[in-house]
């Protein structure tokens, strides 16, 4: 399991309203994912059912509109599965097959690869899933 | 090469040994430098099918002008259309290892049977978008078993089923023109050596040994000899005492009972590769890794052989090609698995059904076990073989197939040495097989 983010993470105060494939953030949700520091609290049997829906959105960094377009190619049936490569690797295997994955997808990856480049654009190498399957 | 001196030396003519121009295409099935990431074998079967639906998209037209392809998802009731997916087999009695868990330990059978087929299995069709459990007599689940990718024409039925009117499979792969060899040149099979066991009796193996390196005979029966060009060892070559191996500790008096087998095989080995070329597969009780492709055996087992270079020790599929007429064959780990789960009348069928899926293990890693390879399927079969053989087989049994667009292949079983005490000879001019029989049997 993935272990970043300790265990603010595992014992969530409040429920992330993001869903898993690329779906828009509500405005409120934005803001209450910033934890309370230092207040760890044992959450009740209520907060630790998460109602069917997993909270895969990482720990607690926002994610903007670039990690959602690779969500987007991640989730793709066209060029395979995701598990089990990492995001670059799966560019250039369906690039090889002749499938034309769209350039963007590399193009952020790539910077995200740059030393010291991206700017704030938070992007994950690994596809979503990648550790906690 | 060896130049036969002939004793005497009364003017008889120098014995020599005929060559033939080899390639190893062994490429594929190298593991070299891949890193296993914790992937599935999800991978595997997207490339299966994304490059078998690549092979199959063409030939559709030719076969049903006018129908629309369409997706599992796309399916809809009534419309006759064709799918394109991965066959699954849904076998009721195939082992599973959930059975270990299951709450009701329902009679399970202590003896396995050698073949998990029932009159209930039936075929589901998957694509990336899901799946369809197909219905048709058309379609019988005995002719088929997991992880072929083929085209179905039928359409969508009320219950949900897809029922299937037709059926479509790649077919025999493109054949390169076979050479025109104009003397003959013979290639020696043999597997299921076992040596080291109990069944093998070494008198025949040294037999054998002795006559392919021309050391028996008379004039005829060494020019005979002469014209072997290469010895294929396909698996099985060794074993090792299976209580010695059940992850107890073993002392040192024990130790040489692992090792005894191998230095006896490097010994006759050495003879062998002397003489003439060898390739050596390794098998399922080799000392290599048991998932498919299996890696070469490693050369350190072989201090006497290896250091000559006529020694090549290969993967399992081995694919080469000698004075260009291509070979393909494994130790018979593929055939045997689709003997437990679907039946033909023959090994020879089931090889047949293999080049025509143009697939070598299409159970792999279903209840084979493979590499989860990432970037590629390497038993997708290209181009056809002018020459197919599997090892390790009950009996010797070989047939010529022709396809569609004129190819024409041999299909060898090589029987197991240690039980009927025969190798098979391959002539490579007009590929007609013969056996080689040895017998240590006094009584006529």
């Amino acid at each position: 399991m993935a272990s970043s983010g300790g265990i603010r993470v595992f014992y969530r105060q409040r429920k992330k309203a993001a869903t898993i494939a690329g779906g828009v953030a509500k405005p409120s949700a934005a803001s209450s994912k910033k934890q309370v520091t230092g207040a760890v609290k044992v959450p009740t049997p209520a907060q630790q059912i998460h109602h069917g829906s997993i909270d895969l959105s990482g720990s607690e960094e926002e994610y903007g509109p670039e990690e959602t377009a690779l969500r987007q190619f991640d989730m793709d049936m066209r060029y395979g599965p995701c598990l089990g490569m990492s995001r670059m690797e799966r560019w250039q295997r369906a690039a090889r097959l002749g499938l034309h994955p769209p350039p963007e997808v590399a193009d952020l990856l790539l910077r995200r690869q740059e030393p010291g480049g991206g700017g704030a654009a938070a992007v994950n190498l690994e596809c979503l899933l990648d550790g906690r399957i | 090469m060896a130049a036969m001196e002939v004793d005497g030396g009364d003017g008889k003519p120098l014995l020599e040994r005929k060559q033939a121009f080899y390639r190893s295409l062994d490429d594929p099935f190298e593991i070299r430098d891949e890193k296993y990431k914790g992937q599935q074998y999800s991978q595997i079967y997207f490339m299966r099918l994304h490059n078998m639906r690549n092979l199959i998209y063409p030939l559709v037209p030719k076969w049903k002008p006018q129908l629309p392809v369409c997706t599992v998802l796309g399916l809809e009731e009534g419309k006759e259309c064709i799918i394109v997916g991965t066959i699954y087999k849904h076998m009721k009695l195939k082992p599973s290892i959930l059975d270990e868990y299951s709450k009701e330990r329902s009679t399970i059978p202590l003896v396995k049977p050698h073949n998990f087929m029932h009159p209930d299995d039936h075929l589901v069709l998957e694509d990336e978008s899901g799946r369809v459990k197909l219905g048709a007599s058309v379609l019988a689940p005995s002719d088929f078993v997991t992880g072929i990718v083929m085209a179905l024409h039928g359409k969508e039925t009320s219950d949900g089923d897809f029922f299937v009117q037709d059926v479509l499979v790649a077919g025999l792969p493109p054949q390169v023109e076979r050479p025109i060899i104009s003397d003959n040149k013979y290639v020696v099979f043999i597997s299921g050596l076992n040596v080291g066991g109990s069944m093998l009796n070494p008198l025949q193996f040294q037999l054998l040994v002795d006559h392919i390196t021309g050391h028996l005979g008379d004039d005829r029966e060494q020019s005979m000899a002469s014209q072997i060009v290469r010895v294929v060892i396909a698996g099985n070559s060794v074993e090792v005492p299976k209580g010695l191996l059940s992850g107890q500790m073993v002392t040192p008096k024990e130790q040489y009972k692992i090792f005894e087998p191998i230095k006896e095989l490097d010994i006759s080995l050495t003879q062998l590769v002397v003489a003439m070329p060898v390739d050596i597969m390794p098998g399922t009780n080799d000392p290599a890794n048991f998932s498919l492709p299996q890696q070469p055996l490693n050369r350190c087992l072989f201090p006497g052989a290896s250091t000559y270079n006529t020694f090549v020790s290969c993967t399992n599929p081995h694919s080469f090609e000698l004075d260009n007429v291509q070979f393909l064959g494994t130790s018979g780990q593929n055939i045997d698995d689709l003997g437990k789960y679907s039946d033909a009348k023959d090994k020879l069928e089931f090889m047949e059904r293999t080049l025509r899926w143009r697939h070598l293990a299409p159970t792999a890693p279903n209840t084979l076990g493979c590499y989860p390879f990432t970037d590629r399927d390497p038993f997708l079969i290209e181009s056809c073989p002018h020459v197919y053989f599997c090892g390790n087989q009950d009996k010797y049994e070989t047939r010529v197939i022709q396809g569609p667009e004129g190819q024409s292949v041999r299909l060898i079983c090589i029987p197991r040495f240690c039980e009927s005490g025969i190798a098979i000879m391959l002539n490579m001019r007009n590929l007609e097989c013969h056996t080689l029989s040895l017998s240590t049997n006094l009584d006529f």
